[in-house]
């Protein structure tokens, strides 16, 4: 029993120490700021923000540039993307944009335009998918140990 | 080769499962979680089809499993047949309601909503309903040769779900997407399918060497109370005898 208890310890810590890593990549990489953020804090630098596109604010023009108005539940930034607009950049889509903005120009210049990412969403799915047979496994495990050392000790083991 | 002897032989191999089922994991999760792109459509949340497919695929191999197992104790009445029966239902049983519990969470942001009465949803839930109902059954009959039994029935004629299930994407307009691979071919790019591929194998070893620990649990829980039964009746007689 005691091997049963190293061995899911041991995979306990390095289930525990990926999940650490993950948090970490996900808020140095991943977590976005929202509009009023970026007028509060003004970062340099690349970043995600995440908001709306307020409707009506759209422009897109043939040359591959769009402008519209990123909307926050206090602030709005004024967005300038230069490429050919993607399928998903409509009025009224919450997107994530990638890029920096200009403190100088008060517009922030999107590299990139993407869909909400629903982190929250994808780690509820793995864990709901994953604890639970791991926990499944780990009973089973150590209910069999327990009636091997039960077999043993009542001294029912016959060898065959 | 008798049926039982082919589950001893596999059995020997279980360490070889688990740690095959551990490896195709962590890679499919690599891949999945930050080694494959996002979904033009879907963004990042496609992510969750490398666990939820997985899932649902091994549940119904899961109960392919469990039919074909029944008709073999039906024809020739081997125990070993009907204790892995009994393993692999509940197994079977907790990957279809997983499944079911990821469908749910990948719906929310790609149909805004937990849950509708869409045909392979629905034929889904009529399997954990089987399921359950072969569970119960195995508790609620006395005699273990009657309750072997009527499980196996049970579980042949439920069996009638699975082509609902497998066809229901197509027999049906539903809000459930058609199958991305089927015998018309393989409509995932490479970059999606890669991960969904070592997920599907490591979720199949995994269920194949929790079903060996189930069945090795149920035989060892059935070898001691057989064998308390037969020192207490021994020891009955030996009373009586004095």
């Amino acid at each position: 029993m005691t091997n049963l208890y190293i061995r899911w310890g041991g995979l306990l810590i390095v289930t525990t120490v990926l999940i650490v890593l993950t948090y970490h990549h996900y808020r140095d990489n991943l977590a976005s700021l929202v509009p009023q953020e970026v007028r509060k804090e003004a970062p340099t630098g690349e970043i995600r923000v995440l908001g709306m596109v307020q409707g009506g604010t759209l422009k897109t023009r043939d040359a591959g540039e769009a402008t519209f108005t990123l909307l926050g539940k206090s602030a709005t930034l004024p967005v300038h993307y230069q490429g050919p607009p993607p399928d998903n950049l409509r009025e009224l889509k919450i997107l994530i944009l990638i890029g920096t903005w200009n403190a100088a120009t008060q517009v922030f210049e999107a590299r990139d335009i993407g869909i909400v990412p629903n982190y929250g969403f994808i780690a509820g799915a793995y864990l709901l998918g994953l604890l639970p047979l791991a926990l499944f496994l780990f009973a089973m495990t150590r209910r069999v140990n327990f009636l091997y050392e039960e077999i043993k000790a009542s001294k029912l083991y016959e060898e065959e | 080769m008798t049926i039982h002897r082919v589950i001893r032989k596999v059995q020997r191999f279980q360490g070889w499962f688990g740690g095959g089922a551990a490896l195709c994991l962590m890679v499919g999760l690599y891949l999945g979680l930050i080694g494959s792109p996002p979904d033009y459509y879907q963004g990042e949340v496609v992510r969750i089809m490398y666990i939820h497919v997985p899932l649902a695929h091994t549940s119904l191999l899961g109960y392919t499993v469990l039919a074909l197992g029944s008709l073999w104790y039906l024809w020739k009445r081997d125990p070993i047949v009907d204790n892995m029966c009994q393993a692999v239902a509940a197994l079977t049983a907790v990957f279809t309601a997983l499944a079911l519990g990821t469908g749910m969470i990948w719906g929310k942001p790609t149909w805004d909503t937990w849950w509708t009465w869409d045909a392979r949803l629905t034929s889904f839930t009529v399997l954990l309903l089987i399921l359950i109902g072969y569970l119960m059954l195995r508790t609620f009959v006395d005699d273990p040769e009657k309750e072997a039994r009527y499980g196996a029935i049970l579980a042949i004629v439920g069996f009638v779900d699975l082509p609902i299930i497998h066809f229901s994407v197509e027999w049906w307009r539903t809000l459930h997407q058609p199958q991305s691979i089927s015998m018309r071919g393989v409509s995932i790019s490479s970059g999606l399918l890669v991960p969904l591929l070592f997920m599907s194998v490591g979720m199949s070893l995994l269920f194949s060497y929790m079903l060996m620990v189930r069945t090795q649990l149920l035989y060892l829980d059935r070898l001691l109370h057989a064998k308390k039964g037969r020192l207490l009746s021994q020891f009955h007689l030996s009373k009586s005898d004095s």
